[in-house]
């Protein structure tokens, strides 16, 4: 059996579309390319959002946990040769849960699963963890429209 | 339930569509774009026990352009 893969930032930016100031994983770890993938995201004040979510008690949207989920979610099938560097779409969020705050000087690590992929979409989820406290977690279901439009009927659009 | 009748529900159920299906056409429909498609062929799969090749997705145009897609798999419809 292969070893599980790891990806600094610009291994990240090889395999997804994502891009500064929407790129919300510092590092991938332990990827099973087609099974799992783990991701790291250290968050300071220094993150652009902070000083407007809220000036007198910064802490990361809601927004943005699901995007690290998601983020770290897409690794688990763009890390495979054949997907890297594709764009992904949202088809679906489902159980979104918030634990708690995530604030300034906090790391979140997050751990992704793959149920399935077929035919350019992808069904799974993703916890979140600041040291052992449970941050986040949801459900996703993720389209590559590239690999979509492959199936497409003839002669449509 | 007959196998035209389990034909018939696939697509109400993958389009959450009450009307005509036996009228439908891929992109006649907001619901049947290319991510319905995905989900027609996942459905059509798991409820008649086949595996569609890439070619037969690609051909599968319409309700009436799927029977005889099926009969390929011997699931008359």
């Amino acid at each position: 059996m292969d070893s599980p893969l790891h990806f600094d930032i610009n291994g990240i930016k090889e395999c997804q579309r994502n891009r500064h100031p929407l790129l919300f994983v510092d590092r991938v770890f332990d990827v099973v390319p087609g099974e799992k993938a783990s991701g790291l995201k250290c968050f300071s004040y220094n993150e652009w959002f902070f000083p407007a979510h809220f000036d007198d008690e910064p802490n990361v949207p809601g927004f943005i946990q699901v995007e690290s989920l998601v983020q770290t979610f897409i690794m688990t099938f763009l890390s495979k040769d054949e997907l890297r560097g594709k764009k992904t779409n949202f088809l679906g969020i489902n159980n979104v849960k918030f634990k708690r705050k995530i604030v300034p000087g906090n790391t979140l690590v997050i751990h992704a699963t793959l149920q399935s992929y077929r035919r350019g979409i992808a069904t799974g989820s993703a916890v979140s963890f600041v040291g052992e406290d449970p941050a986040c977690s949801a459900d996703f279901v993720v389209a590559v429209p590239d690999v979509l439009d492959q199936f497409k009927p003839k002669g449509a659009a | 339930m007959s196998n035209r009748e389990k034909y018939q529900s696939v697509f109400k159920e993958s389009f959450q569509y009450e009307g005509d299906v036996e009228q439908l056409e891929y992109q006649g429909i907001e619901e049947w774009d290319s991510v319905g498609h995905m989900q027609l062929m996942a459905a059509l799969e798991e409820t008649f026990g086949i595996e569609l090749d890439v070619d037969d997705i690609i051909d599968f145009s319409s309700f009436k352009k799927g029977i005889s897609i099926l009969a390929k798999y011997k699931v008359e419809i």
